[in-house]
């Protein structure tokens, strides 16, 4: 049994505190997922997160298969590293743009931008962390929908909850994380 | 319901609701004069209607982020220096190594790869194989990796020097310097192929020629590397700018550029090298460059697959002007050079360049000989013998004897007539060629043994990679390649395959696949002690009890009598896992007494202090079995496998003894170190380890059931096959 299903198990028998241990490695795992794929697209093509995450579970879990209570563990915890992951990116990036003074610099071939440019990521992953302290599941909702890349139904059911709700919660969390990103960019008169 | 719930709620009912009077009038109701949640719930609204695509698609991942290694950069432990070259598939810096030891190095970080988790199996069961080969004409791979990104790199001696076609022209080398030359390359891609490694994009450029005191010596680069990145010929890698091409259509044998997915196998480094030779005698290749580059895909495969190249000494003479320069080079003149390389030369080049890699040569070196053979005037294997070919021969080499014999033969003529002579002619040419055909035939099945044996190891190396980057179904796959290849090797040499088999499937706890594996080797290697070491363990942990106990008497009697205490030690590991009685025994605790007696700085020491233990524990002397692994117990830590062996004994010695406290403790104590059971084939870098813990396994079953008899019947979860 891999470790991680190992502390899927124990999550399910309701042991909160594997949650801990989870995390790192599904972290692990999906950053260097990520950045193997990354380095050897051609240029023009991206990645899905949901391919990467996926895959991380096919490496990570395996054919071993958890109740579906752990699928959820697993994929709340990959919506996080997801989410880790790309933040740090975006961090990493705008701190070159301000004349950080870093080895690395940019690779020639043919730069992307980011379809969500990175001061925008950068605003809401802190609009995301105000949310969490109003509602969490809305947050989870967007974690899951957008790092992740779960359909609405997928959702549903990771989270338990009908498609309805999934809707109204995801409506509110766009609006909210919406108004939260324009209030930061522009401070109240 | 609190106070975000309430905005929620109303929020979602009003966006129901269509934009304008109707949904002011529903918030007016809904909010009832609460001023604060109405402006909540507006500007929640208002932010909606603008929201427009935000978070409307799922976050893509693009490659903005990567990072360009600069001089100064580390990778690893590797500093880079300089950048070096650029190949097809990737930069090559030279870098410095500062541990272990301080040295310069060539470092080449591999670019795009088509599935790059195959790509870094690949590069695992590559970087295994090449961390052996050790010869003076092959560049060492030192070392293996991925950069932070990813990216996967080689880190390889550095060879100062120049492509060996360059170096030959620059030289003006004659025909004979060249083919010592080549020689010394075939020999070497010998030593890879032994070790299991195929080139598949051998080139000028893969073989470097730097000078040793003045001596040029070729080194060939790159093994293994055009094989990890399992590149397929595609537009894009054909016409790529650099110079260097992966499998540069030219040097492709056809299997290559069939691109059916048909196994390549190590004739394809022969084809490759018969181009080489091409090259080196013609100044050309078989097919030209510059026509490759020019010609669309399909119609490349199809000249390297159908067309015939024409001979070498045809192509010269087609070359017309530039003749004169490519004789010049050789260090000679244009009419000479074609009388050079007509007849043998010619026939080595072809039968290495064969479409049929079954009529190729079988290895390098046959290869290699055949050139040795030409440059003594000896037949080469690749003509087909005719008589005046086989007497020109002689005659060439034995020109002096032939004087003699020509008078002798004249007198003959002159007093038998010519019918005898020409009877005489026949019969000895006759039989030198029969000779040579067998020496052919023996020959040949010698290296397809070798060539066969190469293959399997190659096979499975590749399986154990894909294995420990988690994917069974393709290590499956290659597996069952393997099984039509052991049919043909004779059984002296598929032993070795065999074992490494029993290996493959004994890390994987499939038992009866690798107790078959090990018999099969022992069938062809009886005197293979180490088949029976590994198969002891796994016939009990699969439950053959009775196979077990047979093969225990049979390597009581083969091997009790060595005089090598490990040779013993592992004699008696192996026979006591179950337990014994009787002579049988009698006979283990003998050797245990007489042939175990080492000093304690000996390497194996605390192994054989076991064996002393296993030994006495079994024929009953308890005490003693206790103190011996007290004692090495207190050297514990080396090899936690040993350490939970010696537990498990100690508990049942304990508890043989009454000491139902000690048992219970003792037990415990080696429960805790099975816990740390590697649970990857990852962990199980030594072979010995696997087999070790499976005893353990064992041990421990025993000891449970001695010390808790009620558990002694349930469920054995030691015994689930499947990881």
């Amino acid at each position: 049994m891999s470790e991680v299903t190992q502390i899927l198990t124990a999550l399910e028998q309701g042991e909160n505190r594997a949650a801990e241990a989870l995390l790192p490695l599904v972290y692990d795992e999906l950053r260097r997922l990520a950045a193997w794929h990354l380095a050897n697209e051609r240029p023009g093509q991206t990645l899905q997160a949901t391919a990467l995450v996926h895959e991380a579970y096919l490496r990570l879990v395996g054919k071993s298969d958890p109740q579906w209570q752990g699928q959820r563990h697993f994929f709340g915890a990959a919506a996080e590293a997801m989410r880790r992951i790309l933040i740090e990116n975006a961090r990493r990036k705008s701190r070159l743009k301000r004349g950080g003074h870093l080895e690395r610099v940019e690779l020639e071939e043919a730069t992307i931008p980011s379809p969500m440019p990175d001061d925008d990521l950068l605003a809401l992953d802190e609009a995301l962390n105000a949310l969490e302290k109003v509602d969490a599941r809305a947050a989870e909702l967007v974690k899951l929908c957008f790092f992740v890349g779960l359909t609405q139904e997928q959702a549903a059911k990771h989270l338990g909850i009908s498609i309805s709700t999934v809707e109204r919660t995801w409506a509110f969390a766009r609006a909210w994380l919406f108004r939260e990103i324009r209030k930061e960019r522009q401070p109240p008169v | 319901m609190n106070a975000v719930e309430r905005i929620k709620e109303i929020f979602s009912r009003s966006l129901e609701k269509k934009p304008g009077p109707e949904r002011d009038n529903f918030l007016a109701e809904a909010c009832s004069g609460d001023s604060k949640l109405r402006d909540q719930v507006e500007s929640l609204l208002l932010a909606y209607d603008g929201a427009g695509e935000f978070l409307g698609k799922t976050m893509l991942l693009a490659p903005s982020d990567f990072t360009i290694e600069r001089s100064g950069t580390m990778i690893g432990r590797y500093k880079l220096l300089q950048r070096i070259g650029e190949g097809g598939f990737g930069v090559v810096y030279m870098a410095e190594q500062i541990e272990p030891v301080q040295r310069k190095v060539a470092l080449k970080v591999i670019k795009a790869g088509m599935d790059t988790r195959e790509v870094v199996a690949r590069f695992e069961a590559e970087r295994q194989a090449l961390a052996l080969m050790d010869h003076p004409n092959i560049a060492r791979v030192f070392d293996a990796g991925a950069t932070e990104a990813g990216r996967p790199y080689f880190v390889m001696e550095l060879v100062n020097g120049i492509p060996i076609t360059d170096y030959c022209d620059r030289e003006q080398l004659s025909t004979t310097q060249r083919l010592q030359l080549f020689m010394k390359v075939c020999h070497a891609v010998q030593h890879a192929h032994q070790k299991g490694i195929i080139h598949r994009d051998l080139k000028p450029s893969n073989v470097l020629v730097t000078l040793h005191d003045g001596e040029p010596v070729p080194k060939v680069i790159d093994f293994g590397v055009a094989k990890a990145l399992g590149q397929k010929l595609t537009e894009k890698t054909l016409f790529t700018p650099f110079q260097n091409m992966i499998g540069t259509p030219a040097y492709m044998s056809p299997e290559q550029a069939e691109l059916s997915g048909l196994d390549i196998d190590t004739r394809s480094d022969i084809y490759s090298l018969g181009v080489l030779l091409y090259e080196l005698l013609t100044g050309v290749t078989p097919f030209d460059a510059q026509m490759l580059r020019q010609a669309a895909l399909d119609e490349i495969r199809r000249m390297i697959r159908e067309a015939d190249p024409a001979k070498p000494s045809t192509r010269l003479e087609t070359l017309g002007i530039r003749l004169k320069d490519v004789a010049k080079l050789r260090h000679t003149e244009p009419n000479a050079l074609r009388k050079l390389v007509q007849g043998d030369l010619d026939w080595i080049v072809m039968k290495a360049l064969e479409k049929d890699r079954r009529r190729r040569y079988e290895t390098p070196d046959a290869l290699a000989s055949d050139v040795a053979r030409h440059m003594c005037n000896e037949p080469v294997f690749a003509s087909s013998p005719s008589v005046s070919y086989l007497v020109g021969k002689y005659a060439r080499r034995h020109k002096a004897v032939l004087v003699v014999s020509a008078v002798l033969l004249l007198l003959l003529l002159a007093g038998t007539g010519v019918s005898t002579w020409q009877a005489v002619r026949a019969t000895r040419a006759e039989r030198a060629q029969s000779l040579l055909r067998q020496q052919a035939e023996e020959a040949r099945a010698n290296e397809r043994q070798l060539r066969l044996q190469a293959e399997a190891r190659e096979k499975i190396a590749q399986a154990e990679a894909f294995v420990r980057n988690a994917s069974p179904e393709e290590a499956d796959k290659v597996m069952r390649t393997i099984s039509p290849l052991l049919d043909e090797m004779n059984a002296s040499n598929a032993a070795a395959i065999y074992f490494s088999l029993g290996d493959w499937a004994g890390r994987q706890a499939q038992w009866k696949a690798a107790a078959t594996n090990y018999l099969k080797s022992i069938a062809g290697q009886p005197a293979n002690f180490d088949a029976y070491d590994k198969l002891a363990p796994v016939l009990v942990q699969g439950g053959d009890v009775r196979a077990f106990e047979q093969l225990r008497r049979q390597m009581l009697s083969r091997f009790a009598d060595s005089p090598d205490p490990v040779v013993a030690e592992r004699v008696i590991n192996s026979c006591l896992i179950l337990p014994w009685s009787g002579p049988e025994l009698e006979r283990v605790v003998k050797i245990a007494d007489v042939g175990l007696q080492v000093s304690s700085n000996h390497w194996a020491w605390n192994y054989i202090q076991f064996a002393k233990a296993l030994a006495a524990y079994r024929r009953g002397s308890f005490v003693n079995a206790a103190e011996l692994l007290q004692t090495l117990l207190q050297d514990q830590g080396k090899d936690i496998a040993l350490d939970m062996k010696a537990y498990m004994v100690l508990a049942m010695a304990h508890h043989q003894q009454g000491y139902a406290g000690y048992a219970r403790d003792a037990l415990t104590t080696g429960l805790r170190l099975a816990a740390r059971l590697p649970s990857s084939d990852n962990d199980l870098k030594d072979c010995k380890a696997w087999s070790d813990w499976v005893i353990a396994q064992t041990l421990l079953r025993e000891a449970s059931a001695q010390l808790n008899p009620a558990i002694s019947n349930g469920a054995d979860p030691e015994h689930d096959s499947n990881h």
